[in-house]
């Protein structure tokens, strides 16, 4: 409660902020090989995103899609191009800044989950916080109410493989979000998943995109683009379509009407929408009376 | 980072306790060769414990010359090893000792001439008997008793000798008085005059076993070998409050006497503990070289679990790096693994060493010398061997690339 309750307040404060630019790419070009062998992964690649924006970034394979996500989240350094994240540069920065900004600002959620085998998930969930200097209490408190939110708490110590691929990716989605990072970058959340298991975890991630948060998500399947506020379609490592479906200002704009009349017959399942009707109602009243 | 220095040490504890057969035959490597160190260590400190308690015995006024080896330490070792006669080869003279004997602070100076020969008494004939050559100021500087008989004296020193108790129990086969009795070496007879009581003391910093010895004046073993090596001169000094300033008078004396050739040294207090044999500092020194070496062994186990441990878990290493682990981060995780292994196994090394030790104790004379500087030693040197072997596959760890090791899940 307390936790969702000042997700929703933090949210707000950031929205209120006058400069409402996450990240700025400009001319970001990322090669692979010299030469003969030369190919450009990303070239000359501009990107603005705004905070609580909700991105699918589509394409075939081979488009650098996944090279974009990994330069977003600092896992790996384009070969030239700048990248500003909330307002500093970060192309050209240590190695060892990298580390602690993706332990402080950054989320990942991944296709395979990786989680780690010989840890509980609550110690899983946990993870980020050790590189952000928690008390080992005050990590598992936060482990465990992120978990809490996905309904996972009575599996605080069950071991990855105990769950299935639906809860496993939860509590991936519970570690990227713990942090209560800036960004959180999901590279094809849903491929290993079945189509149950897909929307639960979209529902959340749609749930944690109504709470301020900006997603950046790569996907194949164009069924999920229902979700998001803008989605890009990639070529050869340039945009080839950039479609906003929300304005700006309206953003993070609660969009669950729309989906609940277009998903009807899918909709029927554990998903506690009471709760999560509350939390949105919540939200609309905090916007008005600003 | 007080946080993270305990979060790596729980993680280095579960990451051993998953893989308990593994850790355990780890630090066995480790403890078998820090067990070899600690029993070399002890044993040679039990042994120059042995010769303190002597000197302790005998007295604070006992000063020691012995020649300082001209040679350079290998070859005089590789000799010493090769040739029968484990002997050093000596430069001190007869007429040294009188002339150290005629100084004004000295009571008693006694040469200590160990050689090698055949003895013969009417019942048996034994080879390889130690002879001591020296003088009569010998019983004045060292607390020998006699069960029968009396010591070598200026006016019966000729052709007699006095017997250790071990040595005239073997050649007349009797525990009853031999004084009276002759024994004869190269052809010589000598007469008895006396024979020791036990010591039981075979190590000491005359460096020969009283037992078993037979005792001869040195001039009288000059002229039946025709050449005697003193491998020490024992000296007693009547102004004991500056052993210093007599040691010193020692050595100006001995020089001049040498014409300047300083091929000796004089040591007095806890420095004539240092084993009178440098066979006996070979050896061990040896023993500690291999012992050092099943060290290295252990430390190369080590390392090899280490690199193991890493290639298992490189997935794990790319997702702590994607949730925003430093490659220090990652490099402290698992050189703390290493040290932790190599630290247990010291620590298990250490009780077994002394375990054997004690062993030991029981069928030798030796008693297991325990000290903390032993102890720290150890830690040390096996939280030194952690460092050495464990920051290679630390260091690789650290190095991985994240994506790479993010593609490769089980």
């Amino acid at each position: 409660m307390s936790k969702d309750y000042y997700l929703v307040l933090s949210a707000k404060y950031r929205n209120n902020m006058g400069e409402n630019t996450l990240i700025e790419l400009k001319g970001l070009t990322k090669r692979y090989g010299y030469g003969d062998t030369e190919s450009f992964a990303l070239k000359d690649f501009d990107l603005t995103i705004k905070r609580g924006e909700f991105i699918m970034i589509m394409g075939p394979s081979g488009c650098g899609k996944t090279t974009l996500l990994n330069i977003i989240g600092l896992l790996d350094r384009a070969t030239s191009g700048e990248y500003i994240l909330n307002g500093e540069d970060v192309a050209g920065i240590s190695a060892r800044r990298q580390a602690k900004l993706r332990a402080k600002k950054i989320g990942f959620i991944f296709q395979n989950f990786n989680l780690i085998e010989d840890l509980p998930i609550l110690e899983n969930v946990a993870l980020p916080l050790v590189y952000t200097g928690y008390s080992k209490t005050a990590r598992l408190k936060n482990a465990s109410n992120a978990l809490k939110r996905f309904h996972l708490q009575e599996r605080e110590y069950y071991f990855p493989y105990q769950l299935s691929g639906g809860q496993q990716q939860r509590v991936a989605i519970a570690r990227a979000i713990v942090g209560d990072p800036e960004i959180i970058l999901a590279d094809e959340p849903t491929g290993n998943l079945d189509s149950r298991s897909s929307h639960i975890v979209m529902e959340e991630l749609k749930a944690i995109h109504e709470e301020g948060n900006t997603i950046i998500m790569v996907t194949h399947n164009p069924a999920l683009t229902v979700y998001a506020t803008r989605v890009i379609n990639m070529l050869d490592g340039h945009i080839d379509t950039d479609v906003k479906t929300v304005a700006d200002a309206n953003l993070p704009q609660p969009i669950s009407v729309k989906i609940k009349k277009r998903q009807k017959p899918e909709t029927k399942i554990e998903l506690p929408k009471e709760e999560e009707k509350k939390k949105t109602k919540k939200h609309k009243k905090s916007r008005r009376k600003k | 980072m007080a946080l993270l220095i305990k979060t790596h040490f729980k993680l280095a504890k579960t990451a051993i306790k998953e893989n308990r057969t593994r850790s355990f035959l780890t630090c066995l490597g480790i403890a078998i060769g820090v067990a070899s160190i600690i029993l070399i260590l002890s044993l040679m400190g039990s042994i120059s414990n042995l010769v303190k308690n002597e000197i302790n015995e005998i007295g604070s006024d006992l000063i020691v010359v012995r020649p300082s080896s001209t040679k350079d330490s290998v070859t005089s070792i590789v000799e010493e090893l090769t040739s029968s006669n484990t002997f050093q080869k000596s430069n001190l003279s007869i007429s040294d000792v009188s002339a150290i004997a005629d100084l004004e602070d000295v009571a008693a100076a006694a040469p200590i001439s160990v050689s090698v020969n055949t003895i013969a008494s009417e019942k048996n004939t034994f080879s390889s008997v130690p002879i001591l050559g020296t003088n009569d100021d010998f019983i004045k500087i060292e607390p020998v008793t006699f069960k029968f008989g009396s010591f070598l004296n200026k006016a019966n020193n000729d052709k007699t000798v006095v017997l250790g108790s071990t040595l005239s129990l073997a050649l007349f086969n009797t525990i009853n008085s031999t004084v009276g009795k002759t024994v004869t070496i190269m052809g010589e007879k000598y007469m008895i005059i006396g024979v020791l009581d036990e010591i039981e003391k075979s190590i000491n910093f005359d460096n020969i076993d009283l037992d078993n010895a037979l005792i001869i004046d040195i001039e009288n073993l000059d002229k039946l070998t025709g050449s005697t090596q003193i491998q020490q001169i024992n000296i007693k000094a009547s102004n004991t409050d500056s052993l210093a300033k007599v040691s010193t008078e020692i050595r100006e004396k001995l020089v001049s006497e040498k014409h300047g050739d300083e091929n000796f040294t004089v040591s007095y207090g806890d420095e004539i503990t240092h084993p009178a044999s440098s066979l006996f500092t070979v050896v061990s020194g040896m023993l500690t070289v291999v012992a050092a070496i099943s060290l290295v062994v252990g430390g190369i186990g080590v390392m090899n679990i280490m690199l193991v441990s890493v290639a298992e878990r490189n997935h794990e290493i790319g997702i702590r790096k994607a949730v925003g682990a430093s490659s220090r981060n990652i490099l402290m995780q698992f050189l703390f693994e290493a040290l932790i292994l190599s630290i247990l196994g010291g620590i298990f090394g250490l009780v077994l060493g002394y375990i054997l030790a004690f062993l030991l104790s029981i069928i030798t004379p030796f008693a297991p010398h325990i000290s903390i500087e032993i102890i720290l030693i150890t830690l040390l040197t096996t939280f030194v061997v952690g460092i050495i072997f464990g920051i290679y596959p630390a260091l690789k760890a650290a190095a991985k690339n994240p994506i790479e090791s993010l593609k490769h899940y089980r």
